[in-house]
């Protein structure tokens, strides 16, 4: 997890910094959020693995029974009433109505089954004989049929959801955090990232752990830039000071000398004598300075 | 009388009848099936009375094919009869097709009102339904050509006339069709066995009578049972009740008026076969009548069980009778009895569920 690995192209400038703060603000979030979710699917999905093994075992009871009252049928009326059956039958009587439910963002499809109450196709087979059983068989289908919607809904939720729960655990694992401090963590991954083929843990996906390399890259340049203008104002301000202070202590001896003069020569004028020799001194001061210090 | 000159012509139809009756199985050949853990065993165990017709059959077949092939047998059997019989007795044989030409025509017509190709329906027939003109119903292909034109030249055609129209086939719903025609069907051959000078006075009509009597109120309670929470009105109940019986006139009334299943058994209480069987099973029945309720008696037999039981023992009491060709029917109707039971206690073994493989009924 060393912090050259990734990073965005980006100028180390004190916008992208703060662009980068957002980004990595965002994507921490987001990773949570993803966990969260990755954990909620995962808790329906036990849920419905649950429900589909009990389905099934119902399924199981529900059919054998219901063959088994085709035979009464078959007993009772003594013959093959199921071309009769299929030709009466112009209506669905036993009807499945879908609709969504959300699960954490994901939409699972829900089979209902209902019976039209009003359709009731073939009430008359079996007037002679084996009507009872015939609408008792029926009755026990419609269970059977109850049984195997429910198992569709149940089976089609899983399919989706195992998928679901396949690409958020996939985002998460990309999304994990580059600073993972936990050792035990960091070691584990690395192992992982040596077992797992590059294509499937893909590093330009890490994407938390470059905002966060880039973040502190751009962190550390703004601060070195920092501390290069420092050094140079700090440079600056001193050699200011030096200078200040030669000049201050060439217009004192200028003085000197003049009141000197002054005491010789009687009184020269001051201004005069002052003006020329300053420039002359600042010029030679600068060149001396250059030299001394470059 | 009767006895002298029967034997000239049906003497060797009986005889043959009696013994296609020694070939039934017994109650200890159930007990044999019932041990069966596979189809292939229970083909085994019906070996001695189906043999030459199972062995055709693949290892471990369907229920259906199994008993496909036990009604390929019944029929093979009906067929020698009714080319070996003449006169009085060969009429007799046919009236015991006309049932199935009647589900045979239901099916047809059903077909042709959905405009299927009747040509795949002819497969589904029945054999024993079979008839000359069968497959000219296929020609028609519309509901007026086939009544017009086809209906009137089956053998059914006396059971149409006066009672059901071509606008009839069009509106109604063919399980009425079916048991308009049954109920004529059961009062044609209620009329015949009791006035054709061959059978008048004869034992004939002695079984005959009792059974088709039987018949007809089983099916009045039936339609009237199974007509609870249906369509059916009241009107055209009564109009498919059979017009004879124990029950007829008085009961057939009142059980056009029954609404639930209290109603029905007030309505047979008169008989006295026919209210034991609604005490049997409990006059109750879970109280609300509907269809789904009819059969949660505690003993595990449903009405339509005991009527099977009747009809069976009824069969049975045939073969107590000589001189006659009832015999013919009471074995057909044990056979019909015995296919089912196979088939239930096949159905049993294949799906496993032994706990209710003795709700057959053996008679011997």
């Amino acid at each position: 997890m060393s912090g050259a690995v990734g990073r965005e192209p980006v100028f180390p400038t004190r916008q992208s910094l703060g662009l980068m703060k957002a980004k990595l603000k965002g994507a921490e979030v987001g990773h949570s959020l993803l966990k969260r979710k990755s954990e909620a699917l995962t808790k329906r999905f036990r849920e419905i693995t649950r429900r589909i093994d009990e389905a099934k075992q119902k399924m199981g009871r529900v059919m054998q029974i219901a063959a088994f009252s085709l035979a009464e049928v078959s007993y009772a009326v003594g013959g093959d009433i199921g071309y009769q059956i299929q030709e009466s039958a112009k209506q669905a009587r036993f009807r499945v109505r879908a609709k969504n439910e959300n699960v954490s963002g994901v939409y699972l499809p829900q089979f209902e089954s209902y019976t039209e109450e009003g359709v009731n196709d073939f009430g008359l087979t079996g007037l002679g004989k084996g009507g009872q059983q015939i609408q008792r068989c029926r009755e026990t289908y419609a269970r059977a049929v109850e049984t195997l919607v429910e198992l569709a809904s149940l089976q089609t939720a899983f399919l989706i959801l195992d998928e679901v729960i396949k690409v958020v655990n996939r985002r998460v694992n990309a999304m994990r955090m580059a600073e993972s401090t936990n050792v035990y963590e960091a070691s584990m991954l690395s192992f992982l990232e040596q077992r797992i083929p590059s294509n499937v843990c893909n590093l330009p996906y890490r994407i938390e752990q470059d905002l966060a390399n880039t973040y502190q890259d751009i962190n550390s340049e703004l601060d070195e830039l920092d501390r290069e203008e420092f050094y140079r104002l700090k440079k600056v301000s001193n050699k200011k000071q030096r200078d200040n202070a030669a000049a201050d202590a060439e217009i004192l001896a200028a003085r000197e000398r003049a009141a000197e003069k002054a005491a010789q020569n009687g009184t020269p004028p001051v201004a005069e004598s002052k003006e020329p020799e300053p420039e002359t001194t600042d010029v030679l001061g600068e060149q001396e300075d250059n030299d001394v210090i470059f | 009388m009767e006895g002298l000159f029967f034997n000239v012509n049906g003497g060797y139809v009986e005889g043959i009848v009696r013994g296609y009756r020694n070939s039934l199985l017994t109650g200890q050949n159930y007990s044999n099936l019932t041990q069966c853990e596979s189809i292939d065993d229970v083909k085994l165990q019906l070996g001695p009375s189906y043999g030459d017709f199972l062995a055709t059959l693949p290892p471990n077949p369907s229920t259906s094919a199994l008993a496909g092939k036990m009604t390929d047998k019944l029929v093979s059997e009906f067929r020698y009869l009714i080319a070996q019989s003449t006169g009085s007795t060969a009429k007799f044989l046919e009236y015991l097709t006309y049932g199935y030409m009647i589900d045979n025509i239901a099916l047809l017509i059903t077909g042709t009102l959905h405009e299927r190709d009747t040509r795949e329906l002819l497969e589904r027939c029945h054999p024993l339904g079979w008839f000359e003109t069968l497959p000219v119903l296929c020609v028609a292909t519309n509901i007026e050509e086939l009544y017009n034109s086809v209906l009137i030249e089956t053998p059914l055609a006396p059971y149409f006339k006066g009672s059901l129209s071509h606008q009839d086939l069009d509106e109604l719903n063919i399980e009425i069709v079916r048991n308009t025609l049954y109920k004529n069907y059961l009062e044609d051959f209620f009329n015949f066995v009791n006035t054709h000078p061959d059978f008048a006075g004869s034992p004939t009509q002695d079984v005959m009578s009792e059974i088709l009597q039987f018949e007809a109120d089983r099916r009045s309670i039936n339609i009237t049972l199974n007509s609870f929470g249906t369509e059916l009105s009241k009107q055209e109940r009564r109009k498919l009740y059979p017009e004879f019986g124990k029950l007829y006139p008085e009961g057939s009334l009142m059980l056009s008026r029954a609404e639930d299943v209290e109603g029905v058994a007030l309505a047979v209480s008169a008989v006295a076969d026919y209210k034991a069987f609604f005490d049997a099973v409990g006059l109750s029945q879970g109280g609300s009548g509907m269809g789904g309720m009819g059969g949660g008696p505690a003993d595990g037999k449903s009405l339509e069980d005991l009527f099977y039981q009747k009809e069976m023992d009824m069969s049975k009491l045939v073969f107590t009778r000589q001189f006659t060709p009832a015999v013919v029917y009471g074995w057909m109707k044990l056979k019909e009895q015995e296919i089912r039971n196979v088939t239930w206690i096949s159905e049993c073994i294949a799906q496993n569920q032994k706990e209710r493989i003795g709700n057959f009924i053996s008679v011997f």
